[in-house]
This record gives C-alpha cells, sequence and structure tokens, in this order.
C-alpha cells in the first residue's frame, strides 16, 4: 500500500475515532463531564469585542450545544480555529481585528513603518500580514518592479506575487526561436541573474516583512538558483538564510493540467527534490513547494477533483522527500498549497475538508508533528469563470467567490481582475479587485469581528461531508492505480480533468450552466470592451534580446565550464541545486535547460 | 466520395493552453475532418514543416498566451518563404485575441479569428466551407513538398474509389532499395510511437546528413474523420531531416489505409536513408507486412500485460516478426513477458531477435540495443530487392 491508502486508513480511522469519543462522551459520565467543563470554559475565556455601532459579540462563534456527545463532535470532529484537525482554519484570530485598534488599516492614509511593533501584539501573530497578495508580471523585469512598488504603496507588508512570460516558464530564453512576440506578455521576462536582481530592486529581500512568490514550475530550480545568486549578489552571502518566499515548484500538476513541463518526470521531481533538500537546510523560511489545485481547476476539473489530486499530489511529496532522507518536521511545515475557488457549491468547504486531510494524513500516515500537520492555503478567485461577454459582471462573479475563499479561512488570497479575460490587468482593474478584498475584510463586520462567523451552517455541514466522501474516492481510485506517479504516468488525472473540462463546455453550450450575459440575460452586444490593453512594445522585447547577447558574450568562456560542471554533478546523481546557484552567475535560462535536456531528455507531452 | 479535408492543428510555443483546441478537435473529426494534431509548445517551424509534409489545406491555431500576432505573422511568412501560401491559416484564442488584433492578424493575411462564444458548429461549418475544396497551387518549390503532394494524391485517388494512380509510382524495383525500410506494429498502447520517437533521435545522431520518413497511421473514427495525434509525442521526429505522414485508416481493417501500399512504395523510392511505418494498435489476428514486401524488417511491439500465456500462441505476428521488443520492461509483469515471449519465439526456429525497452525513459539502453539490431541488420540488407507487395 502505498501512502496514500495509508492516509484513506488514516481519514476513515479518525472518523472512527471521532464517532467513538461522541459515544463514549454519552456513556462515560466522567470523560462527558470533562468535555462540558472545557465547553464552558472554553466559551467563558472567549473575550467580547463590540462592533462599530457598539454591539458586543463573542471574538470566537461556537454552536449552540450542551450536551456532551455534540461537544465531542464538534471538538475532535472539526476543531477550533487553530486545532486539530483543523477545519475551522489552521491558526487562531485569521481576519480579526486585533484587541487593540489597529492604527492604520492596510489601506489607511499613512503606512505604520514599524513592523516590529506590531509583532509583540500578542497572540495575533497572523495578523502582522495582509491576506492579500496579488499576482503580477508584465514586460521587463523593471516594468514589473515598478508594478510591484504601485501595488505594495499602501501596504505595511511587502507580499509579491511573480508572473513569468511564456519563454521563462517553459524555460527557453528570448532569443530563442519564434518566441520574440512572447517576450514580456503575461508575466515578466527573465533569461538572466541579472533580470532577477531588476525584478526586485528596491525591495529589502532579508527584511522579515518581505516575501516573494514566484509562481514557476518547470525551471523552478534554475529559478529559485537565480533568486539566490541574484540576493547574495545585493546583500552578500548572509542573506540566504533570511529569504521568505514561495516557489511554485508543482510538477505534478503541470504534467496533470498546466503542460509547463521541460524535463521528464522523474528528471523534474529529481531536481526539485535537490532544491527542496536544499532550501529546507539553509533556507527555513522558504516555502520551495505551492501545492497547487488553481491550475487543474482552471484546466476543467470539478472542484472535488482539484482537492482529491492536489492533495494527493501533496501526499505524494511528502513522500519522495522523506525518501530522500529530508526530516518530514522539518520540511512538512514549508509545505504550503494554492487552491482555485469558483462558483460551484463545493467551494463552499472545498479547502476546509482539504484542511481536515491533510492534518490527519500527515499526523497519523506521516508522523508529522504540529506544524507539518498545517494546511497553509494560498487561494485565487477563478478566473475561469470570469468571461469577456458583459465583462463587469466579472466584479461581482470575484466578490462572490472571494466570499467563499474567506469563508474557507485562506492564508492568503489574489482577486481576479476583471479585464482578464481578454489582457494582463490594467491598474484600473487591479485597483478595484484589490479593493474588493479590503471592503470584505475591512470594511465590512463579516470577518473581522469574529472567528468562525459563517462556519458550520447545515448546508455547509452537508457539503463538507459529501465533498469528504468524494475526495477519498479520488484516492481509493489513485491507490488501486498504483500511487499518483503510476496513476500520473497513466493519464488518469489528466483525462478525469479533460472529460470534466468537456463536459463543463457542453453544459454552458447545452444552457444547463448558466452563465450571465452569456448564454443567460445576454443583451445582444458581444463586444469585447475598451480596455487599455497591456502589450509589451517591440522596442522593449528587442531590449530583453540585446541584453541577453551582451550577457551570453560576455559570460561565454565561464558558461561553458559552469555547463560542464554542472552536467558532471548531475550525472554523478548527488544534489545539483548548489552547482546550479553557481551556473547562473554565468549561464541563462535557456543554457541552463538546453544542456540539462542533453542529458535527462525532454519532456515528452501525453496527448 | 471526396477525400476527408485534412488540416492541422497546434497551440504555439510557450503556451500549454491546450484544453479548447483539445474539444475544437474533437468536433472538427465527429464531422468527417481529419485532424493531424501537432501538441502544444510548437514552434513556427514545426508547424509550417508539418504542414508541408501532412499536405493540408489550413492550420488552425489556437492561441491564449499572448504574441499572437507575431506568431501568426510568422506562420504566414514562413508558409510564403517556402512557396505554400496555398495552405491557408486561420485561429482562436477567447478573449485574448482583441478585434483589434483580428483586423491586424487578417491584414497580414489570417483567413479568421474565431471569438469567445463562437459555437464549436459555426467553426466546423467554416472549415468545411472554406476548406472543402483542394486549392490550386503553383509547381512544388521543395522536393518534400512535391513528396507530400504525390501522397495526397494517391491518399485521394483511393478515396474516389478510382485504381492505384500508376503513374506516381515509377515502377522500379531497383529504386526500392535506397531505403531501408521498417515496419513497426502491434497491440495499442504497446508505446511504438515512443519508441520509433526515440530511435529517430538515435538515427539522427548516428548519422547526421541521413534523412528518414515516417508513415504513422490512426484510426478513423467509423463514419467520421480522425485525429491523427502521433505528432504531438514524437518530440525528436520534428526535425527537418525527417519526413512525417500521418494517415487515417479510412474504414480499412488491419492497421493500415488502402493508399498504405503505393504511398509506402513511393516513400521507399525517395531516397530516404530509412523509411518507418507504424500500423495503429492491432489484433492478434493481424500481418500488416507481407513477407518479402516493402518491408524489410518487421518490428513487432508488446506491452507485458497481454493476458495469459495461451494468448501468446494466438499473435500471428511473433511467427512473422524479426524483432519482438517487450516495451514497459519497467512493470512487474515484464520477467514473466520476456521469460514466456521467449519460449514461444524459439519454437519458430528463425533466430528472431527478442529485446526489452522501456522507451519513455531517457537513453534507455534497451533502446539502444534496438538501434544497434536495426542499423546493423539493414546494413546487411542494402543490396536485397523485394517485389512491390506490400
Amino acid at each position: 500500500m502505498s501512502k496514500l491508502g495509508q492516509v484513506v486508513e488514516a481519514v476513515e480511522k479518525y472518523n472512527g475515532f471521532v464517532l467513538n469519543q461522541v459515544k463514549r462522551a454519552r456513556s462515560d459520565e466522567k470523560f462527558g463531564r470533562e468535555l462540558s467543563d472545557r465547553w464552558t470554559e472554553i466559551k467563558s475565556k472567549t473575550p467580547v469585542t463590540h462592533t462599530p455601532t457598539g454591539l458586543p459579540l463573542p471574538r470566537l462563534a461556537l454552536p449552540e450545544i450542551d450536551e456532551p456527545g455534540e461537544i465531542a463532535r464538534y471538538l475532535f470532529g472539526e476543531g477550533l480555529p487553530g486545532e486539530f484537525p483543523f477545519l475551522n482554519g489552521a491558526y487562531r484570530e485569521m481576519y480579526l481585528e486585533p484587541v487593540r485598534e489597529i492604527e492604520t488599516g492596510s489601506y489607511g492614509k499613512k503606512t505604520s513603518s514599524d513592523g516590529a511593533k506590531e509583532k509583540a501584539s500578542g497572540n495575533g501573530v497572523q495578523r502582522l500580514e495582509e491576506p492579500t497578495r496579488l499576482f503580477s508580471g508584465l514586460m521587463l523585469a523593471e516594468d514589473t518592479n515598478e508594478r510591484f512598488h504601485y501595488l505594495t504603496q499602501h501596504q505595511r507588508t511587502h507580499r509579491l506575487s511573480t508572473a513569468f512570460d511564456g519563454p521563462t516558464l517553459y524555460g527557453i530564453d528570448s532569443d530563442a526561436d519564434g518566441v520574440f512576440g512572447k517576450i514580456g506578455e503575461g508575466g515578466v521576462a527573465i533569461d538572466t541573474v541579472e533580470d532577477m536582481v531588476r525584478l526586485y530592486d528596491g525591495f529589502d529581500l532579508g527584511s522579515p516583512n518581505f516575501s516573494a512568490s514566484m509562481t514557476i514550475s518547470g525551471p523552478a530550480p534554475i529559478i529559485m538558483a537565480m533568486y539566490i545568486a541574484a540576493a547574495k549578489r545585493r546583500f552578500g552571502p548572509k542573506v540566504v538564510p533570511k529569504l521568505r518566499g514561495t516557489i511554485q515548484a508543482d510538477i505534478f500538476k503541470e504534467v496533470q493540467a498546466q503542460n509547463e513541463t521541460i524535463f521528464p518526470i522523474e528528471a523534474s521531481l529529481r531536481f526539485l527534490t535537490d532544491m527542496v533538500e536544499f532550501t529546507t537546510h539553509e533556507m527555513p523560511r522558504w516555502y520551495p513547494i505551492s501545492i497547487s489545485g488553481y491550475h487543474i481547476g482552471e484546466a476543467g476539473s470539478t472542484p472535488v477533483q482539484q482537492a482529491a489530486y492536489t492533495l494527493s499530489n501533496g501526499f505524494a511529496y511528502a513522500e519522495m522527500f522523506a525518501a530522500r532522507g529530508i526530516p518530514i518536521d522539518q520540511f512538512g511545515p514549508r509545505l504550503s498549497f494554492f487552491l482555485d475557488c469558483g462558483l460551484d457549491v463545493e467551494y463552499i468547504a472545498l479547502a476546509r475538508v482539504s484542511r481536515r486531510i491533510w492534518a490527519i494524513g500527515m499526523r497519523d500516515a506521516f508522523g508529522a508533528g504540529p506544524r507539518g500537520q498545517l494546511f497553509k492555503l494560498h487561494t485565487q478567485t477563478s478566473g475561469r469563470s470570469l468571461i469577456a461577454a458583459e465583462f463587469k459582471n466579472n466584479l461581482t462573479r470575484t466578490a462572490a467567490e472571494l466570499m467563499l475563499a474567506y469563508m474557507n479561512a485562506t492564508n492568503s488570497c489574489h482577486s481576479n481582475s476583471a479585464d482578464e479575460p481578454f489582457t494582463t490587468p490594467s491598474e484600473e482593474w487591479i485597483r478595484l479587485a484589490a479593493h474588493g478584498q479590503a471592503i470584505l475584510l475591512e470594511e465590512s463586520g463579516i470577518f473581522k469581528h469574529t472567528m468562525n462567523m459563517l462556519s458550520g451552517s447545515p448546508g455547509m455541514k452537508a457539503v463538507e461531508r459529501a465533498v469528504e466522501r468524494a475526495v477519498l474516492d479520488e484516492f481509493r481510485e489513485i491507490e488501486r492505480l498504483g500511487g499518483v506517479l503510476a496513476a500520473v504516468e497513466d493519464r488518469y488525472q489528466r483525462s478525469q480533468i479533460q472529460n470534466a473540462a468537456h463536459r463543463y463546455e457542453e453544459q454552458i453550450y447545452e444552457g444547463t450552466r448558466p452563465i450571465i450575459g452569456l448564454n443567460r440575460y445576454r443583451n445582444g452586444s458581444d463586444d469585447i470592451p475598451e480596455v487599455k490593453l497591456a502589450r509589451t512594445p517591440r522596442k522593449k522585447q528587442q531590449l530583453q534580446v540585446d541584453r541577453l547577447a551582451k550577457f551570453k558574450k560576455k559570460n561565454a568562456e565561464k558558461a561553458k565550464r559552469a555547463l560542464d560542471k554542472l552536467v558532471d554533478v548531475v550525472e554523478r546523481g548527488e544534489n545539483c541545486f548548489p552547482t546550479l546557484i553557481e551556473a547562473v552567475e554565468v549561464c541563462s535560462l535557456g543554457q541552463i535547460t538546453g544542456r540539462l535536456q542533453e542529458v535527462v531528455g525532454r519532456f515528452r507531452p501525453m496527448v | 466520395m471526396a477525400a476527408p479535408i485534412r488540416i492541422l492543428t497546434a497551440v504555439p510555443i510557450c503556451d500549454g493552453h491546450d484544453s479548447a483546441i483539445n474539444t475544437i478537435n474533437l468536433e472538427f473529426i465527429r464531422h468527417g475532418i481529419e485532424v493531424i494534431y501537432l501538441g502544444y509548445h510548437r514552434s513556427v517551424g514545426d508547424i509550417v514543416r508539418a504542414a508541408i509534409q501532412e499536405d493540408v489545406r489550413a492550420i488552425g491555431i489556437s492561441s491564449y498566451n499572448g504574441g499572437h500576432v507575431e506568431f501568426f505573422a510568422e506562420v504566414l511568412s514562413q508558409l510564403r518563404k517556402r512557396g505554400a501560401n496555398y495552405i491557408k491559416v486561420f485561429g482562436g484564442g477567447g478573449g485574448t485575441i482583441t478585434h483589434d488584433d483580428a483586423v491586424a492578424m487578417k491584414r497580414k493575411g489570417v483567413d479568421t479569428i474565431f471569438f469567445a462564444g463562437t459555437s464549436l458548429m459555426e467553426m466546423t461549418d467554416y472549415v468545411r466551407k472554406h476548406y472543402g475544396k483542394p486549392r490550386k497551387r503553383t509547381a512544388a518549390k521543395l522536393s518534400d513538398m512535391e513528396l507530400a503532394r504525390k501522397l495526397t494524391e494517391i491518399e485521394e485517388a483511393y478515396a474516389k474509389g478510382k485504381r492505384r494512380p500508376a503513374k506516381q509510382i515509377r515502377n522500379p524495383q531497383s529504386a526500392i532499395r535506397n531505403s531501408n525500410v521498417i515496419g513497426f506494429t502491434g497491440p495499442g498502447g504497446a508505446g511504438k510511437t515512443t519508441l520509433i520517437d526515440e530511435l529517430v533521435l538515435r538515427f539522427l545522431s548516428h548519422d547526421p546528413k541521413g534523412r528518414i520518413a515516417i508513415l504513422s497511421h490512426d484510426p478513423s473514427v467509423i463514419g467520421e474523420g480522425a485525429l491523427l495525434g502521433d505528432r504531438a509525442t514524437m518530440i525528436n521526429s520534428q526535425d527537418d531531416r525527417v519526413f512525417m505522414r500521418s494517415m487515417a485508416t479510412r474504414g480499412q481493417a488491419g492497421g493500415l489505409s488502402p493508399a498504405t501500399h503505393d504511398c509506402l512504395a513511393l516513400l521507399a523510392q525517395s531516397n530516404f536513408d530509412y523509411v518507418i511505418i507504424e500500423t495503429v494498435g492491432t489484433g492478434q489476428e493481424a500481418m500488416p507486412f507481407q513477407q518479402n514486401g516493402i518491408v524489410g524488417e518487421t518490428v513487432l511491439v508488446m506491452n507485458p500485460d497481454y493476458g495469459s500465456r495461451l494468448q501468446l500462441q494466438k499473435i500471428v505476428m511473433l511467427d512473422l516478426a524479426d524483432i519482438v521488443v517487450v516495451n514497459k520492461s519497467d512493470l512487474q509483469r515484464a520477467r514473466t513477458a520476456h521469460t514466456e515471449i521467449e519460449q514461444r519465439l524459439g519454437q519458430n526456429r528463425r533466430g528472431q531477435r527478442l529485446i526489452d525497452t522501456v522507451a519513455k525513459r531517457h537513453r534507455d539502453p534497451g533502446v539502444d540495443q534496438l538501434f544497434a539490431l536495426i542499423a546493423g541488420n539493414l546494413s546487411r540488407r542494402v543490396g536485397m530487392t523485394a517485389d512491390l507487395s506490400c
């Protein structure tokens, strides 16, 4: 049995345990009394907050139960926010305003420059950072850099999320045949460590208030090496252990859904594990993989498929890293997740259920400690749910999705811009998207006064039970196919996703899935609205090519030696990541990819 | 009956958005169109080369990652440069291609751009209306183009139910020996396509000037078109030194098309160092290549999961193949398979070779061994003649 089979057993066993605790609470008087006492204590210790109108409210909402069996079902089956099995949240407090009034909101008049002061504010540790993390990347490094500064000008903490252009995502250089028009489109163009220096210029990479997220998987180890090399160039070698951020590096989902794989699966997984081994030891504040369902969802999966494949991919990575000898309690806390949030009803509880399954699986099948049990989640609203026709409706779609995402207690969130169906988002719509989050979290009282404000409705519970059952069924099927890697090579997940995507399109076409403004209440005009498009000018694309040529010329000799050394290490089967950090000093992304492909081969697409 | 429309579809380089094109491909073939699908992340060079070799009427490009104005323009420009602007270009990209972009693209020669909300029916109707008839073309500028057009003439002649267009084949038994013809067959899913692509990689690096032709087959859906998707996974075979042609079986059972024989004969006379023919996935009783036919060397590619030992007795090709390959030999059952097939071949006493491969693995030693064997056998065979029965 693979680890995934053990996870299924663990969840079943845990559910049995909860039922037993319920029965015991009802039959064993002493145990029942203990639970009732604990419940009373939790309630009595819950602080009271006051709304702006003066209404007192508890800071933690709990169900109205006093029967020991039901108390047991709640405490063991769901857990309080921040308590195993974390159904209601990986942490306490989350979106709550600190008890002491915060001086400035994240969109207030003045930024409070003093991060340290806020850090001291008691149990509200997670309060430090706004959950807003906006994805951005366009044109050349300096253009994205400017956008980063614009986005973070009013934020206390600088959490950047980087999108790369097509050539970078596929590990090829801007001077490659036929990619000229793609330079800087849909993300930033990065060819060399020099681009990486420009990209985060002006940000203090070693600061506890800074974190960088990089959305790239196929060539992730090379890009990660460039980030480290760039940080060292700017701040010296001592900055490395202080670096904070996330790199996506999720190979499974690329093969299953997103198609940005450049090496064969096994080689990709080996390079990934090399990187994870390095960052786990040398960069304890870095998240070296973001296990992503987003692209699975965007490729057309059902919400259940998204959760099931993301979680099973996560367990497969954990199994792989453990097999390399990396201690689970070191890498476990450095795994993070990324889910899509759309409008289907499953999203009411998708992340909640995922958090619970992950916690039980990591604790009981992998033996992870408390920190390794946490399903740390970044959510993005669904890009696929946005459409070009009558595109301003996208604001409402995104708002509804945001609401669902925060009902699931996501740790951070990106809200899509309404203009995304036709272009890289423009500043006007990005601003509206960001403000949507601020309105929900800061302006409205929905999330800021009370934890659990919307948890536990009968409908939500029903969705939780149905989703958990369906996810475990998917696990069993993957297990039957020989585990995640075998199923991936067998195209199982890929076929399932494609099938679901096809059904979704058919439903839209037949009208059984209403899309307002498209197949229902259509006003007849289909014109793509007048929006200012963010296209990369040819001049800039040429500049990128010229810069690259200069870099290659300057380093020609050294590059050859560096690549030979890299190949040597790869062939010997050693961890090649340290050598990669050296290589990026003198080699471009495409040079490294090309040379590695000679050694390990190219990814053969699955059709 | 008119021959089916053949078109090529692809997703541009640095773009992995294949969800739309997958749906559209299926719709096209449901309406009788033969689609050669090149896959995602494909360069302009790959697209233009494939379009010329496959002699398609049009190229459909599905682009979602930006840079479409330049990419489409480059495809058109390279088609023009090769004298192949009789091949038309159309495309789509949901909301990523604006109306202004589309105007600019059409000015550069793109036939049409489908916008978000276009129904599948509209697209199919467009293709049938605009590409339903062959276009007049100027004389072929390149030898690949000339060859591609002759293959089309053969295919179309058979589609119209005529006899073979004998003029295409310049008789000569003698000419055949210019090429070494290798036939690959075996059940579906055994990994024939991957194995051939890995051999191509070795052929190309072994002989820096050699040229290869591949005649690859996929089944037609009954009464409909066909999805010819081998190019999408044959990453090493998208090369100027490889001439590849994808054929649909067009209703013929047994793994090949009615036009295969003549097409293969033509390729065998066309000065390739190697000609590789791949059948569709075949059943136990199939014997697609006749002995002493054009095909010089036959390779049967097996999957270790063939069922019980008794099944082996029923596989006709086990008696006929020169080489039997057990691919996916990393699977648990592979050792049993090797032993059982070895015994089965032993009964034939023909000196048939048995090789285990893991074609999906880069630099697989089994594939190396197969390559060495094929290259060695074939160099011995040069000089033999064969009659023209396939």
